[in-house]
């Protein structure tokens, strides 16, 4: 199971996925990205069944750019996982549903608040201080029950999110090939090169 | 006329790059009960005036010539009331649907392109004539505050300060750009809205049985709020604009 | 295990009083034994009329919206906002439209119409048939341990504090009693003119 952990903190949110592509028993792929920039100020992380992912992540992100360019306005963060809900929501009820999970982080930059969305493939929604999908969350929700504040900074963030990741590795069976770590804050998206 | 051979269909241009029946939906129009917008800076006003045809009609409690489309948007049509109400209902769906998608509401303007765009598809797929129908819209969102729009049977829309539509639009308009001033409030816009359509209007006065009267404002608290005013509201609004007479007489 | 109604958990009860009516609900949203969220409300107001969603959460976001789109095209071409008794004819008359392919929810409506001014309850199955109750009404995955405490603790004609207390007890022991129920409440007391929303402080495990 792919890893996607999410931390919104005070003015940013960070989020993280596993580099490794993994069929059956073989590593295809360690320096794989499980992100798609929507907007300037929203980042989708995903997870789930092969193909469908990716499918599913670039058609919400041409629909948010589509969305922009008509518009020429960028869709707060809530907005957009509402989108991203009834998506998956009428998704479930198709012939053949994307079976995708999905953490929106962005940055509402009119409100100058973060938000943290996740969303499962049954279209479940939330907005949570911090999230996981797949068993990644077993290992790391104890670590962020304890040290989590809703006030820490970016950096204290990313030291939290060490912490889950080095017991993730110390727990996990395969190797996941660390993870891609990327910040959505006030400043747009970035990725944290040295984690 | 020379019109009559290209005059049948929307979907035909005239020799002279005419479209006679947009043109004959706009003619119908400036038939129609004034409607006047007046955007302030703390809110916008609607008023619009309505034909009384007969002493024996029932005046409904309902308005004719006021609607609102969401909890955000009024708009005032001057045309075909049946017409109107096709593309109310249309506009009303599509609010619904934007909100159901994004769970916020729909900015003024993207709801205003959509039923422009709806107007439009009437003027170019043949067969069928275009809406007789003028809109004033006001709204309010977060994007861009308090909007003031018009569209026609084209399909055109546009952006005002002040605007009016159907009868005596154009004496109308000249009065709205004289007296407006940009830093108007509600207040003063509610009373350059009513002396303005008192003076356009045909009839001789201004009654609470041939006027309609709608504001929208945000209050403090962040709430947005449409009134649509009632028959005696009207009354007292006439009256302490003291334009219950004519002002010539 | 599966059971699209029990993977996310969680309650849902309404009861009526002396001219009054309450309406409650927990706060837990989970996946299966993993507890994802605690703010998680189950009750949605429509004007005067609060309609409570239990059941598969995808279902619960879903249905709030098509009843916040109905209500709201019900208000604009009425001109008032819909009844208890005509609300609850919408909701089953909705999901009874996919019988054959339901939303997995158990929702209760509770509300004063505005006209008589008679408190008014009702619950449904996922397919819409209607129960119409003058007592109480329950749903969730500790429905029945809600049926035990509200059959022990209701008595007819409270006044609405006394309202709220019977029905505050009867839901917090029922969570007490379902591991995918509980995490925080939210009580709804509503009087003619008058609605009180109060947050339970409750046990977090």
């Amino acid at each position: 199971m792919d890893i996607v952990l999410g931390i919104r903190v005070k003015d940013s949110v960070i989020l993280a996925t596993s580099k490794a592509v993994t069929r059956g028993i073989s590593v295809l792929k360690s320096t794989d990205d499980k992100t798609r920039v929507l907007s300037e100020h929203s980042l989708l992380a995903f997870s789930g069944e092969a193909g469908d992912t990716v499918q599913f992540a670039e058609y919400i992100q041409v629909n948010m750019q589509l969305y922009s360019i008509r518009e020429n306005y960028e869709l707060s963060p809530y907005a957009t996982a509402s989108f991203v809900r009834q998506e998956l929501a009428k998704s479930i009820r198709s012939r053949k549903p994307f079976q995708v999970n999905v953490l929106l982080g962005g940055f509402d930059a009119k409100k100058g608040e973060p938000g943290l969305y996740q969303i499962d493939y049954l279209g479940t929604q939330a907005e949570l201080p911090y999230a996981a999908h797949g068993y990644s969350g077993f290992y790391t929700f104890s670590l962020l029950d304890r040290h989590y504040r809703p006030d820490m900074t970016t950096q204290e963030g990313l030291e939290l999110l060490r912490m889950c990741v080095d017991e993730l590795e110390r727990r996990m069976p395969i190797d996941f090939k660390g993870v891609l770590v990327k910040i959505v804050d006030k400043d747009g998206v970035r990725e944290e090169p040295n984690f | 006329m020379g019109s009559r051979r290209y005059d049948s269909r929307t979907t035909i241009f005239s020799p002279e790059g005419r479209l006679y029946q947009v043109e004959y939906a706009l003619e119908s129009i400036s038939h129609a009960g004034t409607a006047i917008g007046v955007m302030a800076k703390d809110g916008i006003v609607l008023a619009a005036e309505r034909k009384v045809t007969s002493k024996l009609l029932e005046q409904g409690s309902s308005s004719e010539k006021l609607y609102r489309l969401n909890d955000n948007i009024t708009v005032a049509v001057a045309g075909l009331t049946a017409d109107a109400e096709i593309l109310i209902n249309t506009a009303r769906v599509y609010a619904q649907n934007y909100l159901k998608t994004y769970n916020e509401e729909i900015p003024v303007e993207i709801l205003v392109r959509r039923l422009s765009d709806v107007k439009q598809g009437y003027t170019q797929h043949g067969g069928l004539r275009p809406f007789g129908v003028s809109f004033i819209y006001a709204g309010y969102d977060e994007r861009y505050g308090y909007q003031l729009y018009t569209s026609n049977p084209s399909g055109n829309y546009s952006g005002w300060k002040a605007i009016s539509v159907g009868a005596n639009t154009s004496a109308a308009q000249t009065l709205l750009q004289m007296d407006y001033k940009d830093e108007v409030d509600l207040e003063g816009a509610m009373e350059l809205a009513l002396k303005t359509l008192s003076k356009t209007t045909d009839s001789s006065t201004l009654t609470h049985e041939s006027v309609e009267f709608a504001t929208i404002q945000k209050l403090d608290n962040g709430k947005v709020v449409q009134k649509i005013y009632n028959p005696q509201e009207i009354q007292v609004l006439l009256s302490k604009t003291g334009i219950t007479k004519k002002d010539d007489e | 295990m599966s059971d699209p109604s029990s993977i996310n958990g969680g309650i849902c009860v309404a009861m009526t009083g002396k001219d009054c009516v309450a309406i409650a609900c927990d706060l837990r949203l989970g996946s299966q034994s993993l507890g994802v969220s605690n703010k998680f409300e189950k009750i949605f107001p429509f004007g005067h009329v609060f309609l409570g969603l239990t059941g598969l959460a995808t279902d619960v976001l879903t249905l709030s919206e098509v009843f916040r789109y109905k209500t709201n095209l019900y208000k604009l071409r009425e001109d008032r906002y819909i009844e208890p008794q005509t609300f609850t004819q919408l909701v089953s008359s909705t999901l009874y439209e996919k019988r054959f392919g339901p939303y997995f929810t158990g929702p209760i409506v509770a509300g004063i119409n505005s006209k008589t001014g008679k408190p008014y309850i009702a619950g449904f199955d996922l397919i819409g048939c209607i129960d119409e109750a003058k007592d109480f009404v329950v749903s969730g995955t500790a429905s029945e341990q809600l049926f035990g405490m509200c059959e022990s603790l209701y008595e007819p004609n409270q006044e609405s504090e006394d309202l709220f207390e019977t029905i505050s007890q009867a839901l917090l022991n029922s969570a007490d009693r379902d591991a995918l129920s509980g995490w925080g409440a939210v009580v709804y007391i509503i009087k003619k003119n008058e609605v009180i929303k109060r947050y339970l402080k409750t046990r977090q495990d």
